[in-house]
């Protein structure tokens, strides 16, 4: 199997978690597109210690952290959205703007 | 392989001294009763801070050192980034003590053993040569920041604050993440020192990811450093969040990023000449950028916590431009440059947070005749912000003149001149507020309360920028030293 | 290779096929009889009430996000222990102290969340 097309899968992925952050509205959603970019470069760090240049297991362990931290980034992402929530009423990223200049 | 109990533990004792401190005031947090005071959690994370940070100094004398395959470094500039970092935090816990009406109360504990894992955090992205304990450290001050920020769960303007720093975060640091994945594909190790090997034998024939990994990178960099142009989050977080947590953002967050950029910097500096230039290019666009839209932005604003963020700005690209001519020489001026910045910033938000508690607002019209009320307070405003501004013979102009100087022997006319004519405009807005403080008409006449941690901070922060400013090249001197 | 790709087509066109014929028949051969109770939800024969998008109490996101915190931390412990007999040759009993650091601070977590009151279920 080549490699390019994990490459390839993950570069889409990012793309797509990149796109979602920047047009959703709705603010779960771009919590969403955030794992969702994160889980992008944990297929690519899988790939390159499976079929990369130089094999090696170091990048396993680097996408068992970033899977770890990612979960915790996600769990302090929706407790600021619940806190956000029960101010404003609403999901709505775009309604998130009392602040101007 | 070195056996791991054999292992010099002792060189990780500041990291322990935080963590332990962190780990045992959670604990005591939890069991304490909610009716009783916190404030003594914030003074013990204040002697955690002082111990950690007297341990650093004494470190100075060890013999540089790694430990876990080179994964932890000690070596003087580790020590230097440390010292940084401690100074700053044991000021903003000292500000945070000083504020006499929390708004984040119920959460006092939480805040204080916070403030300590975000800064246990930055001490592991600088001590550390892997990509992996980069990354986590990286994560670990993030993510107690995004909390930070947010901590006035009721407060609908910190809640915003928080998310639009959860979201850029996240983005900056799946950036960063998938930079770093390339980085370790192209070379099979997350050893910076041994990426820096492999790079320069492997790197010509992939050359086109290399550069990739490099931009995702500078990306994730950009939106951490709040450097133009992915500074836009920075004035809504600012002004959004607790101003000791923002005093905090301007001066640890972006310390840390700035050793993060030097770290992985290092990492693409094999003999592979053609690809330090295009760095290098970058920087110098990033600082640009940063220098004149900080500058001519903050211009317009009323909110003196927004114009603070947009002269943080500035200044994250006044140090772009040392980092920028890509020269192991001008380390020992980035380290003079954060030392300024770091004291003048805590002090300019001290005051901030003082005469925003009194007349609630943060409007820049608060500090209208405050030399009338509190000149002493006046004053000590006055000379932090003009060392902000970088009025000769204060220790801002001499942090920007090493800059110059370094940059012009290095003949980076252009952004010389740039730097010049932004910091001659950014005097308009730093004066903006002296005028307010000496020219207008005070809403009250009573004197601003200081309370006593208030004091001392204002005080370090005074005596250390008077003092840099006074002797400068003998600090200049005493980092070349240590550096070498 | 043809041959494959021509048996994924009928597979594929049967797919498609088989229950467009099978809704076509049911549709002729079935009585049309529509009747109000017909059309609401089924709830073991008691009258539905309320609308069915019902907001989920806050508390079932704090009981998830602890379960995915301590599952993904949980992780760390498999290398671990199917390492363990290899690497305690190497570096003797240090490895458990260090495990037993990482638990402890996972501990620590977890009496957070128990003083918070988050596992109680009121």
């Amino acid at each position: 199997m080549n490699i390019t097309s994990y490459l390839a899968l993950a570069a889409i992925l990012f793309s797509i978690g990149l796109y979602g952050v920047i047009t959703k509205r709705n603010a779960v959603m771009v919590l969403f597109s955030i794992e969702l970019m994160l889980n992008a470069v944990n297929i690519n760090l899988v790939a390159f210690a499976k079929y990369g240049i130089f094999p090696s297991i170091s990048g396993q362990v680097f996408s068992l952290f970033s899977i770890a931290i990612a979960a915790a980034e996600a769990a302090v992402g929706i407790a600021i959205l619940i806190a956000l929530y029960r101010n404003k009423g609403t999901v709505e990223a775009d309604k998130y703007n009392s602040m101007k200049g | 392989m070195q056996s791991m109990s054999d292992m010099d533990w002792g060189i990780m004792a500041p990291e322990w001294v935080i963590a332990i401190a962190c780990a045992l005031l959670i604990v005591v947090d939890l069991f304490l009763k909610n009716t009783a005071s916190r404030r003594w959690i914030g003074f013990l994370s204040l002697l955690a801070v002082g111990m950690a940070g007297g341990w650093v100094i004494t470190q100075f004398r060890h013999k540089s050192a790694m430990i876990l395959d080179g994964a932890y470094i000690l070596a003087p500039y580790t020590l230097i980034w440390k010292i940084i970092l401690l100074t700053g935090a044991a000021l903003v816990l000292l500000v945070s003590l000083g504020q006499e009406k929390k708004e984040y109360e119920p959460h006092e504990g939480e805040y204080y053993y916070l403030l300590l894992t975000a800064v246990l955090g930055g001490m592991i992205v600088v001590s550390t040569a892997d990509l992996i304990g980069l990354y986590t450290g990286l994560e670990l001050l993030s993510l107690s920041s995004y909390i930070l920020v947010g901590i006035q769960k009721k407060k609908n303007r910190s809640n915003e604050a928080a998310w639009k720093y959860v979201v850029l975060g996240g983005v900056s640091s799946a950036f960063i993440l998938y930079g770093m994945s390339f980085l370790y594909g192209l070379t099979g190790t997350t050893h910076v020192g041994e990426i820096q090997k492999q790079l320069s034998q492997v790197g010509s024939s992939y050359e086109a990811y290399v550069y990739l990994s490099f931009f995702l990178m500078m990306v994730g960099f950009g939106f951490k450093l709040a450097s133009a142009p992915f500074h836009t989050w920075a004035p809504d977080v600012y002004q959004g969040a607790p101003t000791p947590i923002t005093s905090f953002l301007a001066i640890v967050s972006k310390s840390v990023t700035f050793a993060l950029v030097l770290i992985v910097y290092m990492a693409y500096a094999g003999p592979y000449g053609e690809f330090q230039e295009d760095m290098i290019i970058l920087f110098m666009i990033m600082a640009t950028l940063s220098m004149i839209i900080g500058n001519t932005v903050a211009l317009r604003q009323t909110n003196v916590k927004r114009m603070m963020a947009y002269s943080s700005i500035a200044h994250a690209g006044y140090v772009l431009v040392a980092v920028a001519t890509g020269n192991q020489i001008l380390i020992p001026i980035v380290f003079f440059y954060l030392f300024v910045y770091l004291f003048m910033t805590i002090g300019v938000f001290a005051v901030i947070a003082l005469v925003a508690e009194q007349e609630k607002s943060e409007d820049l019209k608060a500090f209208a005749g405050l030399y009338h009320r509190s000149p002493l307070l006046a004053l000590s405003m006055s000379v932090f912000l003009l060392s902000l501004a970088g009025i000769p013979v204060t220790a801002g102009f001499f942090g920007k003149f090493y800059i110059i100087m370094g940059a012009l022997e290095l003949n980076h006319i252009w952004l010389i001149a740039v730097m010049i004519v932004t910091t001659i405009i950014s005097y308009y807005y730093y004066f903006a507020v002296i005028r307010q403080m000496y020219f207008r008409r005070p809403a009250s006449s009573d004197p601003v309360r200081v309370s006593w941690p208030m004091k001392v901070a204002i005080g370090i922060s005074l005596i250390a920028t008077m003092g840099i400013g006074i002797m400068p090249q003998f600090v200049l001197e005493t980092l070349q030293s240590l550096l070498r | 290779m043809e041959k494959s790709y021509l048996s994924l087509a009928i597979f594929f066109l049967l797919g498609i096929a088989l229950p467009m014929v099978a809704l076509f028949f049911g549709r002729l051969l079935r009585p049309h009889r529509p009747l109000p109770e017909k059309a609401i939800t089924y709830e073991s024969g008691v009258d539905p009430t309320g609308d069915s998008w019902v907001q989920f109490h806050v508390r079932y996101y704090l009981f998830a996000l602890l379960f995915v915190i301590f599952d993904v931390e949980a992780v760390f412990l498999y290398p671990w222990a199917v390492s363990y007999d290899l690497l305690r040759t190497e570096m003797g009993l240090f490895i458990l102290v260090e495990m037993t650091i990482f638990v402890l601070f996972l501990l620590i977590g977890l009496i957070y969340a128990w003083k918070k009151k988050v596992l109680e279920w009121r």
